[in-house]
């Protein structure tokens, strides 16, 4: 049968032009090996984030590490033990009241632009750093100046001591990148660092893939265990299951709700804490909510909530009960604290009526929608409605609940915080001026802690750490719940060690199964 | 026909003014902490200010708006308050993947429905009967249910297909429809199901018109009844729907795109309002709006061709 011409284009409306309009709509960029197992010389990581710069002043710990490692070589490197050993730093010393760091560097080593590694280029990188506006700025805070004293030694001084400094020198503060890159303009998409893989841009697909390729020069071949690695950024955590399950990626960080199918599926599985969560209490001197001043209402918060349920009914199980804020990895843990408070509702009205809140009392506490499981906010709400208190659940947007809490509209909240070292941590939740902090209270025995281990020697810093710990247990300035596990797979042809305090391991922690 | 066109072009650019405006407003209202966000928990509430000013938050919003008018119009979009990308840049990368899956996904809709809808108005008996509880099964499942089903069976038990990932078109072909296999199943059963109804009703709504009767009794072949008169009168109805999944897909693609981790418009969407990045959000919107209005004009056009009257409403 013959159509009118007319007729004919009719009939292919609907279709043709979508068509054809669908096949110009394609990417400029090279292909990926989407669906490939690694054979030998690729390790392929589904990321839970995608990178949001390759610009290290942009740097940040956790997940966004697996992008910078690849390409740049940092400061110093953290063994999974969390040691720090010698990376572009051969030597390091502090003077003898901590307050100037000299660091003495490599001189083999050359970026991937050839430019070499010098003095002046730690200085632009960590001056760039401490002043620009990236998400860990703030870690660097210390620093007085930093100074090139010749082409290998760069002297850091200090307004302060700050036990910290290091660690950060070995994580996000630390990468170096080509100074000639960074005045190039262009280093948040083309990073050009001394680190053992460069970026392919030609296997490259920005939010998809990111192809890194062995540096032909590297200093150190030991770091550079497979040819390629291939990071694919998967956020969505069932799509990772997913991924991991089909042989699209050899390592994944999966979730206690989508561990089982990964463990039965023959995977190797690696679990280790780096947050706890439960409740920061934060109006300890009763500014918003009176009775939270009481000690004995703090702890009466404490002993009321059902921890080991709420881990097994939220958790699934993965993880420890907990009542201290201290971490297994840091000096000031103490294991007998993981049961100071057990399960106890006699006891925390018995606590309540013994501070004058028989009739118990109200506080409100943020909530999220998609963020907050609702069998956590259930729990919690039953808890201490079973001893008297009531919770008022306000509901907030992602983006407003942190800064909801640290600028003090919340008396109390549920929260998920990572676990560093006693200083890192004593800053973020426990000094004047912490983070999470909001009403500034503090008390006299708290500082003197505090001061000692910012300023006294290891065993000091350690002892008072353990004190630390011990006293803000006691007076319940939170009411920690459990240690949840990260929960990270590998497939049978891959092995890795997981990094302390972080929540996924180091590129340099990968190797084929032999 | 040019004052049909000029009509449509004109409704177009006023839609495109009001739905990006009305956004923009909306968006300051719901505004998030987003200098907080952008510099951390650990940021100092000077440093917040700071970031604040640099970001013009401090300005009236009729200010901002205007700024923001002024750049789109000379197609500057600015940059992403958390990448530091170019908003434009964002959106291109973005851009061909989802348009790869809505229009890959629309094209195998219009084919299969049209086949099935004017079989089955046709034909009638078992087809007839079977379309309708294949409709009734595809619009009644929800595409993730789908997509997770197709994943099991075809990425992670048999290992045909990728479970998640895209592969651009230029230099990998065969790698690019691949990739979208899956995603492109997912998202055509229940658009399949719904189109090939409404093509199977307007082709016998045509069918029992009086001059396709009168056709009939003057002898011409069935065959050339049904291509030559009848799918042109049934045409209209089937392309008005393509066009309504094409704007429903576009919206609803962000499921699929999470599902099969495809780096798209609808995560970068998601992406930008959970962290309250305006500009690439505002300019994820002005591009889908864009894009509605271009399809619905394509459709209008088509519809008018084939329709004299409709030009004339």
């Amino acid at each position: 049968m013959k159509l009118r011409p007319r007729v004919a284009l009719a009939a292919i409306v609907t279709t043709a032009a979508l068509v054809l309009t669908g096949c110009s709509a394609g990417g400029s960029d090279g292909s990926t090996n989407t669906g490939k197992t690694a054979t030998g010389g690729t390790l392929t990581i589904g990321t839970l984030v995608d990178v949001k710069s390759f610009d290290p002043a942009q740097s940040h710990i956790g997940h966004y590490l697996q992008f910078d490692q690849p390409v740049y070589d940092s400061l110093l490197r953290r063994k999974p033990d969390g040691t720090l050993i010698p990376m572009l730093a051969k030597k390091w010393s502090y003077n003898a009241d901590k307050t100037v760091l000299t660091l003495n560097l490599r001189d083999d080593v050359t970026f991937t632009d050839g430019t070499k590694l010098d003095a002046d280029a730690v200085k632009v990188n960590l001056d760039r750093f401490r002043t620009g506006n990236g998400p860990d700025a703030s870690t660097l805070a210390q620093i007085e100046s930093v100074d090139a004293k010749d082409a290998t030694t760069v002297v850091i001084t200090l307004k302060a001591p700050d036990p910290a400094l290091l660690d950060y020198l070995g994580n996000a503060d630390g990468f170096i990148a080509s100074p000639k890159a960074i005045d190039g303009g262009k280093i948040d998409t083309a990073p050009v660092g001394s680190g053992p893989y460069t970026l392919d841009a030609s296997a490259t697909v920005a939010g998809s893939t990111y192809t890194f390729v062995k540096n032909p020069k590297y200093w150190d071949p030991s770091l550079q265990v497979y040819d390629k690695i291939v990071l694919k950024p998967i956020l969505d955590t069932t799509a990772m299951l997913n991924a991991l399950l089909s042989g699209q990626v050899n390592a994944a960080l999966l979730t206690a709700k989508t561990e089982a199918q990964a463990k039965s599926g023959g995977f190797t599985e690696y679990r280790y804490p780096t947050d706890w969560q439960g409740l920061l209490i934060f109006d300890r001197d009763g500014k918003m909510v009176p009775a939270l001043a009481n000690v004995k209402v703090r702890q009466a918060i404490n002993y009321a909530i059902d921890k080991k349920t709420l881990l097994k009914q939220v958790g699934q199980g993965l993880g420890t009960v907990t009542n201290q804020v201290f971490g297994p990895t840091t000096a000031a843990y103490d294991k007998s604290l993981d049961n100071s408070y057990p399960y106890d509702p006699a006891k925390a009205k018995k606590l309540l009526a013994e501070a004058g809140y028989s009739d118990g009392f109200s506080v409100s506490m943020p909530t999220v929608s998609g963020f907050f499981d609702p069998a956590l906010t259930a729990g919690i709400g039953q808890n201490l409605a079973d001893v008297g208190i009531t919770v008022n659940w306000v509901n907030v947007a992602g983006a407003d609940f942190i800064s909801g809490m640290v600028q003090g509209k919340f008396a109390m909240s549920w929260f998920s915080l990572f676990q560093g070292s006693p200083w890192v941590a004593a800053n973020q939740i426990i000094t004047p001026n912490a983070t999470y902090n909001p009403f500034h209270t503090t008390d006299p025995k708290v500082e003197s802690m505090v001061d000692t281990i910012q300023k006294g020697s290891e065993a000091d810093q350690a002892k008072a750490a353990k004190q630390l710990n011990d006293y803000v247990t006691a007076q319940a300035w939170f009411a920690p719940f459990y240690r949840p596990d990260q929960i990270f797979f590998t497939d049978k042809n891959t092995t890795t060690t997981p990094q302390a305090q972080q929540a996924i391991p180091s590129i340099y922690s990968y190797a084929p199964k032999k | 026909m040019f004052s049909f066109i000029v009509r449509r072009i004109v409704s177009g650019v006023v839609a495109l003014f009001v739905v990006s405006s009305l956004t923009f407003f909306l968006l300051y209202f719901s505004a998030t902490s987003v200098a907080r966000n952008i510099l951390g928990e650990s940021a100092t509430q000077a440093q917040v200010h700071q970031k604040e000013i640099e970001l013009g938050l401090d300005q009236p919003l009729v200010g901002r708006y205007l700024h923001w008018l002024g750049g789109v119009l000379h197609g500057d979009f600015g940059v992403s308050w958390f990448t530091s990308r170019s908003v434009v840049g964002s959106i291109f990368d973005r851009l061909p993947v989802t348009l790869s899956l809505v229009l890959v996904t629309i094209a195998i809709v219009a084919i299969v429905a049209t086949l099935v809808g004017v079989a089955a108005a046709v034909r009638r008996g078992w087809i007839d009967r079977l379309l309708q509880i294949v409709s009734i099964a595809g619009s009644a499942i929800p595409q993730f249910v789908i997509a997770i089903i197709v994943v099991t069976i075809f990425a992670i038990k048999l290992h045909w297909l990728p479970a998640t990932g895209y592969v651009p078109l230029g230099g990998n072909p065969g790698g690019w429809a691949v990739s979208l296999v899956l995603p492109v199943v997912a998202l055509a059963i229940s658009a399949v199901a719904s189109t090939a109804q409404q093509v199977r009703s307007a082709t016998i709504n045509v069918l029992s018109k009086d001059y396709v009767r009168t056709l009939r009794s003057r002898g011409l072949a069935p065959r050339e009844i049904l291509f030559r008169h009848v799918l042109r009168g049934a045409a209209p109805a089937g392309m008005t729907v393509l066009s309504l999944q094409f704007i429903v897909m576009l919206g609803g693609v962000v499921v699929i795109e999470q599902i099969f981790a495809l780096p798209g418009m609808g995560f970068l969407a998601l992406q930008s309002t959970i962290q309250g990045d305006m500009p690439v959000l505002m300019g994820v919107v002005v591009y889908i709006v864009l894009i509605v209005v271009i399809v619905n004009l394509l459709v209008d056009l088509a519809v008018g061709w084939l329709n004299p009257k409709a030009r004339v409403s």
